[in-house]
């Protein structure tokens, strides 16, 4: 029996600062793990504590890479630290997307501030597949333009004409200047759908932002017409074991941490209270 | 339950001599009360085994889940594997107390330090003396242990069990089933899911929350609340133990996360959120109840607050 709760050493490889208390720490644990999109680690700082997150990018060359808030306690004895300091990982947790699922379909991805880091994750993953030819759209509205994480990527992204990309922003005065294939807009994210020309039968979405965003947006996106077992969102609660039992974590007598953190529409509807 | 499946041993004075050197040579532990009044499990004084259960005031679950139990300690960029416990007993369980061991055996299935606890312990069961806090049910759920003794009657609850008993020479069988308790199950609530998250804006929430001190007394003595957290110790010399304590969802950060959004708002919420638990579960144990019936969170509320009353109400019918 592998004991859980022991967290593996893991050396921090790089920190890439990103946006403003919003850095890309990359991590390379003593043995290999594996760590799917929409699935999480628990990050361990002995002495201060730990914090679950899910991956921005696949595991490469070992690395596991994700975008960290600086939010709290632990979060801000990880920003303290140096290249080269050892932290624990504990680790894969929990129920991804289900990639299977967005094999020939469209992807929609959604994404409310910090919700855009899992969602990267399962970006990278749809680039990888080299046999993807279906479309992957990106709706991402954050709280102002500079809060736009992975801003430059995605405008890089959608100049390749590998993804589309439409970004909203709560407050800005003016709207920065991207690539005239990139949309912009002033307003909530969920007001990007309106406009936007697809094919909801044959998509499948995959939903990440604060509680807020999920009250309207998954049934919006139902309404649309796409399937409710092909609407996938990812929920954030206080996560400590990773593996079902300390209860922190339970909405609607599920552990959220091992049944999820990434839930269907369908299933989110049988979860009372769950958003 | 466990009842028809449990091979029942008549005990000669002689084999009832033998196992309990036996037993005694695992240094147990056993519920007993102190000078203070309050019923403990400790080791066991005279090494003289008792013949009855007590329910002692904190259940048989801390000594597999301890109140607080290191994890790992990490020093010089490495973590430190766990040590395994030495064997032991316990004896002078109560059936409801074992009936909680069977619940938190499936909670703790993959848990690697509660296994380890659970592999090298002989637990025995013991006739209880009937309280007037007690509702138990024998058809609630299994019994986990290895051993039910009577003074001329064993059960083997578990292999280990039974080879013991062979072992100390037991060999003749009845159908004796288990002592328990002749309290009625008819005087638990009849709740169903539906009821209780129908009655999600029930008045009584706020009512019966009003008083809640949120202590988390009720948490600590029931048998099969199992919450805990994982806080991390340093020492001087740099080295850093990480500890696994018990939690309560009566406390206010339990689901609370960073950037402070709180996922249970509010003492009505969280007593909401504890009943859940006990009567209808959660994750692969979802449907099963979990309330033995022990009456110890009744007995410590300081408010006199009973999940059992607000069941009750919330299922529709009178108070008896």
């Amino acid at each position: 029996m592998k004991d859980a709760l022991q967290p593996v050493a893991a050396v921090l490889h790089n920190i890439v600062p990103m946006a403003t208390d919003n850095h890309i720490f990359s991590f390379l644990p003593e043995q290999p793990m594996a760590l799917a999109p929409g699935q999480f680690v628990e990050i361990t700082l002995p002495g201060v504590g730990s914090f679950p997150v899910s991956a921005c990018d696949q595991v490469r060359d070992g690395l596991i890479t994700a975008c960290i808030r600086r939010a709290g306690r632990v979060t801000e004895a990880l920003y303290q630290l140096e290249m080269g300091d050892v932290i624990g990982l504990r680790g894969p947790f929990g129920k991804g997307f289900p990639l299977e699922l967005f094999k020939d379909q469209d992807a929609l991805l959604i994404a409310g501030g910090l919700g855009m880091a899992p969602l990267r994750g399962l970006l990278q993953a749809l680039l990888d597949d080299p046999h993807r030819k279906a479309r992957i759209i990106v709706l991402y509205g954050s709280r102002e333009p500079e809060a736009l994480l992975f801003r430059e990527e995605l405008v890089e992204l959608s100049k390749e004409a590998q993804i589309e990309v439409r970004f909203s922003v709560d407050f800005a005065e003016t709207l920065p200047s991207l690539d005239d294939r990139v949309v912009c807009k002033i307003g909530l994210v969920n007001e990007l759908l309106t406009d936007l020309n697809f094919a909801p039968r044959q998509t499948v979405a995959a939903v990440c932002g604060p509680p807020a965003l999920y009250h309207c947006i998954l049934e919006e996106l139902a309404l649309i017409g796409i399937p409710a077992a092909k609407i996938f969102a990812t929920l954030e609660r206080r996560m400590r074991c990773g593996v079902g039992e300390c209860c922190h974590c339970v909405a609607a007598g599920r552990y959220i941490c091992k049944d999820g953190p990434v839930f269907s529409l369908e299933q989110l509807r049988t979860m009372t209270e769950a958003i | 339950m466990t009842d028809f499946l449990s091979p029942n041993y008549l005990l000669t004075p002689s084999t009832l001599d033998t196992l309990a050197d036996a037993i005694t040579k695992l240094s147990p532990l056993a519920p007993q009360v102190n000078a203070d009044g309050l019923c403990r499990l400790q080791p066991l004084s005279e090494g003289v085994l008792s013949s009855q259960a007590l329910s002692s005031f904190v259940p048989l679950k801390k000594v597999f889940l301890p109140p607080r139990e290191k994890l790992w300690s990490f020093q010089s960029g490495q973590f430190s594997a766990l040590k395994q416990p030495e064997p032991f007993a316990v004896v002078g369980v109560p059936l409801c107390d074992l009936q909680a061991l069977w619940y938190l055996d499936q909670v703790f299935a993959d848990d690697l330090p509660y296994q380890n606890r659970r592999a090298r312990a002989l637990v025995v069961g013991m006739p209880c003396e009937q309280d007037k806090e007690c509702r138990c049910d024998r058809q609630l759920m299994p019994l986990a242990g290895d051993l039910f003794l009577d003074q001329e009657h064993a059960w083997a609850l578990s292999p280990a069990g039974e080879a013991l008993l062979r072992a100390c020479g037991a060999g003749e069988t009845t159908n004796k089933p288990l002592p328990w308790p002749t309290a009625s199950a008819g005087t638990r609530p009849m709740l169903t899911e539906e009821q209780y998250r129908s009655a999600a804006d029930a008045a009584i929430w706020a009512e019966a929350a009003k008083g809640c001190l949120s202590c988390g007394a009720c948490s600590v003595v029931c048998p099969t609340c199992y919450c805990f957290d994982m806080l991390d110790e340093s020492a001087t010399d740099g080295s850093v133990t990480r500890n696994r304590s018990w939690d309560n969802c009566f406390f206010a950060e339990h689901a609370k996360v960073a950037g402070g959004h709180d996922f249970r708002s509010g003492r009505a919420n969280r007593l909401r959120f504890r009943m859940e638990h006990k009567f209808f579960g959660f994750g692969a144990l979802h449907g099963q109840n979990s309330c033995v019936g022990c009456g110890r969170c009744r007995t410590v509320c300081p408010v006199d607050i009973d999940l059992d009353q607000i069941a009750t109400r919330l299922s529709g019918e009178e108070l008896a």
